[in-house]
């Protein structure tokens, strides 16, 4: 069974529609990534598949239950880190966390407190002030706020925003712990690297609605006949008059960025591109990877040659 | 009426005087006496409570129709000679009555909270609806003690202290906090 | 301990122990100091009778606590949606009246610790007066389901509109019209329009017992009339805080 199970979404805000269709599930003991622009509606997503928010159209379980008609027992078995991770700056993370158990109505027991803050290493600051603790270890603390009540699915957005590299890969270590035990995970970032480290599935949303899902080989593979290689060059290209075999043309900082059409052959559009006066210095095929589908997908609007 | 002479020599002994008490004025068909309550304090200041005791008499042989009888207060300080607002003194302004019989009287109780030390003089007024009769009672004279109303040392400390308290409890409470 | 009481304690840590919450209570007590400084400190306010300065305090501690309490309850909400930490909150396993419960009890609690700390107030400037402990009373009877009536105000309005500033904004234009009659002058009170006013105003009624009691030394008793109209705004402030709260969404 799914711990996690939406279908066809839809939630309106102040009479706009903001999800319009938007599907996708967890099962026990696998890491699925949420991705999608900004805007795209991630954050409403999770904040209607928890109930915060009513849903105009759609199915939710968790769990097996409807956040809407079982809060309750949803909330005892689940663990939240919400893209605005706010905390009580005057407690300490000792007594952050104890009050959270408290609230699950769970022991605060020294030992339970301990272990959560012993997983994401906070152990040795677990008395100082929250509000002495830098980003990092907020969000640690935040994460170990998500992991009180050993929930069956967690519900992490951008998990770990402000961590360092070592802080990152402790992370991604104990998020690769808990889904070995049967935890699943539904974790949302804009970091595709996380994504491909420690997920098996992903998401897509874009407007509202879900562009795309499935393993991350089989969505690779779909984006195979979108080739994308990156220039960079010595001088500005001289025009960005329509080439054949190039589908769409876009800046990104220093280099371009040149999609090719499906089936289009990258010898015969360099030849073409050289002809133009471009003053190619290198060239980096781009074609495979999940950042590759991931921006063929959710693309921000680009310079389309002419 | 012994009982009245009892109050109005009691009252001499005080250091508010009632001048003519004893006589009542009269204009018209109305009559006015005063005195002071015997529950007065012998030496009223600031902040005390005084009464003065009216008994308003129709001495004439037709009723007074409209009867309003009221109380003013007026500062005899020299140089400082004034009417006194009676809004913080009393709440007690006027006594109303529709018809006054020949020979019915009025007992009326005046109490007023004295506000300011000074030297001053009451008087009860009374008149008739249609204007033809105004009577007033004798003056009742009475000094108002100065007590001090707010004391600065006892305000300093508070005002001071108060803050600074709540201060050393925060400083203490992040430095427990911090030594964990 | 239940939900609700955690809450409540952790609401009136965040007074008492957080900077913020400080920064609030020491601005009260600025005020307190300042008002009672002036007495000894003005020849003018030192004239005044200690009644009057008692009942001029208890009026001054229930406005400031009001608005003291307008901003811990908007804060309670709003500032913590704009924090974000009011999601973790709303995710706990207890119904949301039980939250909100507790929210409305740190809002009690808060308010216990501003009535504690303007006792020495009232004692420093009236301790030599008369009706000193029907004034301390009279503030505890009737300032307190008026301070409640703006903090559960503010609570509805941090639970209803989207931002903190809009909330704090609306909050204090509400006091400020409540609290106008003790700046407008006696005519404007004795129109028509300012005695329906009176009438209805919480505030205005729980200044005039205080002004009845305190000043003209009547009984605390015959105050009931002011109690019930504070009571009745509480009870139609609490309801609205809790429909607001039902449908606060994240």
């Amino acid at each position: 069974m799914d711990l996690l199970d939406v279908n066809n979404l839809a939630v309106r805000i102040a009479d706009k529609p903001i999800l319009t269709d938007v599907s996708l599930s967890v099962s026990a003991g696998e890491i699925v990534g949420l991705l999608g622009p900004n805007g795209a509606g991630k954050s409403t997503t999770i904040a209607a598949m928890l109930g915060l928010l009513p849903r105009q159209q759609g199915t939710v379980a968790v769990l097996g239950q409807d956040p809407a008609r079982a809060p309750f027992t949803i909330y005892r078995n689940i663990g939240v880190l919400p893209e605005q991770n706010g905390l009580y700056d005057w407690m300490s993370g000792e007594d952050y966390l104890a009050f959270f158990a408290a609230l699950h109505g769970l022991s605060p027991e020294s030992a339970m407190i301990a272990a959560r803050l012993g997983a994401v290493g906070l152990s040795p600051r677990r008395g100082q002030r929250i509000g002495t603790y830098s980003r990092g270890m907020r969000q640690r603390l935040g994460l170990a706020r998500a992991l009180i009540g050993a929930p069956r699915l967690l519900v992490l957005d951008e998990p770990t925003n402000g961590l360092d590299p070592r802080g990152r890969h402790e992370v991604h270590a104990l998020l690769r712990d808990l889904a070995a035990q049967g935890t699943g995970i539904l974790m949302c970032t804009h970091l595709l690297d996380d994504v491909e480290r420690l997920c098996r599935r992903v998401v897509v949303i874009a407007d509202g609605r879900t562009r795309a899902e499935g393993t991350i080989p089989d969505l690779v593979a779909r984006s195979e006949g979108a080739s994308r290689y990156r220039l960079r060059l010595a001088a500005p290209p001289p025009s960005l008059a329509a080439v054949r075999g190039v589908g769409r043309i876009r800046q990104e900082g220093e280099t371009w960025m040149i999609e090719l059409e499906p089936g289009a052959a990258a010898e015969t559009v360099w030849p073409e591109l050289f002809g133009r006066g471009w003053k190619i210095v290198e060239i980096r095929d781009e074609g495979r990877g999940l950042e590759s589908f991931y921006l063929s997908l959710t693309g921000l609007p680009e310079r389309k040659a002419a | 009426m012994r009982r009245n002479l009892a109050r109005f020599a009691a009252a001499s002994a005080m250091a508010i005087t009632v001048l003519a008490a004893s006589c009542p004025s009269a204009a018209g068909d109305l009559s006015i006496a005063i005195a002071p309550s015997v529950d007065n304090p012998a030496d009223p200041q600031m902040g005390d409570h005084l009464v003065f005791e009216t008994r308003l008499t129709n001495t004439g042989a037709t009723p007074v129709l409209g009867v309003i009888s009221w109380l003013s207060i007026v500062r005899v300080d020299p140089g400082q000679e004034a009417p006194i607002g009676l809004e913080d003194w009393s709440a007690e302004k006027a006594v109303t009555r529709a018809s006054l019989a020949p020979g019915e009287t009025i007992a009326t109780d005046w109490p007023m909270r004295l506000i300011q030390d000074g030297h001053y003089r009451a008087v009860v007024s009374a008149a008739s609806r249609d204007g033809t009769i105004l009577a007033a009672s004798p003056f009742a004279d009475f000094t108002v003690r100065v007590k001090p109303v707010v004391q600065s040392a006892r305000v300093i400390p508070v005002a001071a202290g108060v803050p600074l308290l709540l201060m050393l409890l925060f400083f203490m409470r992040r430095r427990a906090s911090s030594s964990r | 301990m239940t939900p609700a009481t955690l809450i409540a304690r952790k609401e009136a840590g965040e007074l008492l122990f957080s900077l913020r919450g400080l920064a609030w209570l020491l601005a009260l007590c600025a005020a307190l100091s300042s008002f009672t400084l002036l007495l000894v400190g003005s020849t003018e306010l030192s004239l005044l009778d200690n009644a009057q300065v008692v009942c001029d305090m208890a009026g001054l501690i229930t406005v400031l606590a009001s608005l003291l309490a307008l901003i811990v309850g908007i804060d309670a909400t709003a500032g913590e949606r704009e924090r974000g930490s009011l999601v973790p909150l709303l995710l706990i396993p207890t119904p949301r009246r039980m939250i909100l419960l507790g929210k409305l009890g740190g809002i009690l609690i808060a308010w216990i610790a501003m009535f504690l700390l303007s006792i020495p107030y009232l004692w420093a400037v009236g301790s030599t007066g008369q009706n000193l402990a029907e004034g301390v009373a009279l503030v505890a009877i009737l300032g307190t389901p008026v301070v409640l009536t703006f903090g559960f105000l503010g609570m509805a309005l941090g639970s209803w509109m989207p931002s903190a500033r809009a909330c704090l904004m609306t909050g204090m234009i509400a006091l400020a019209v409540s609290a106008s009659p003790l700046v407008i002058g006696p005519s404007l009170r004795q129109s028509a329009i300012g005695r329906i006013f009176d009438a209805i105003n919480p505030l205005s009624g729980t200044v005039n017992a205080y002004d009845a009691v305190i000043i003209d030394g009547k009984p605390i008793i015959a105050q009931w009339p002011g109690l019930v109209l504070a009571l009745a705004w509480l009870a139609i402030v609490l309801a609205s805080a809790v429909a607001a709260f039902d449908r606060l969404s994240r």
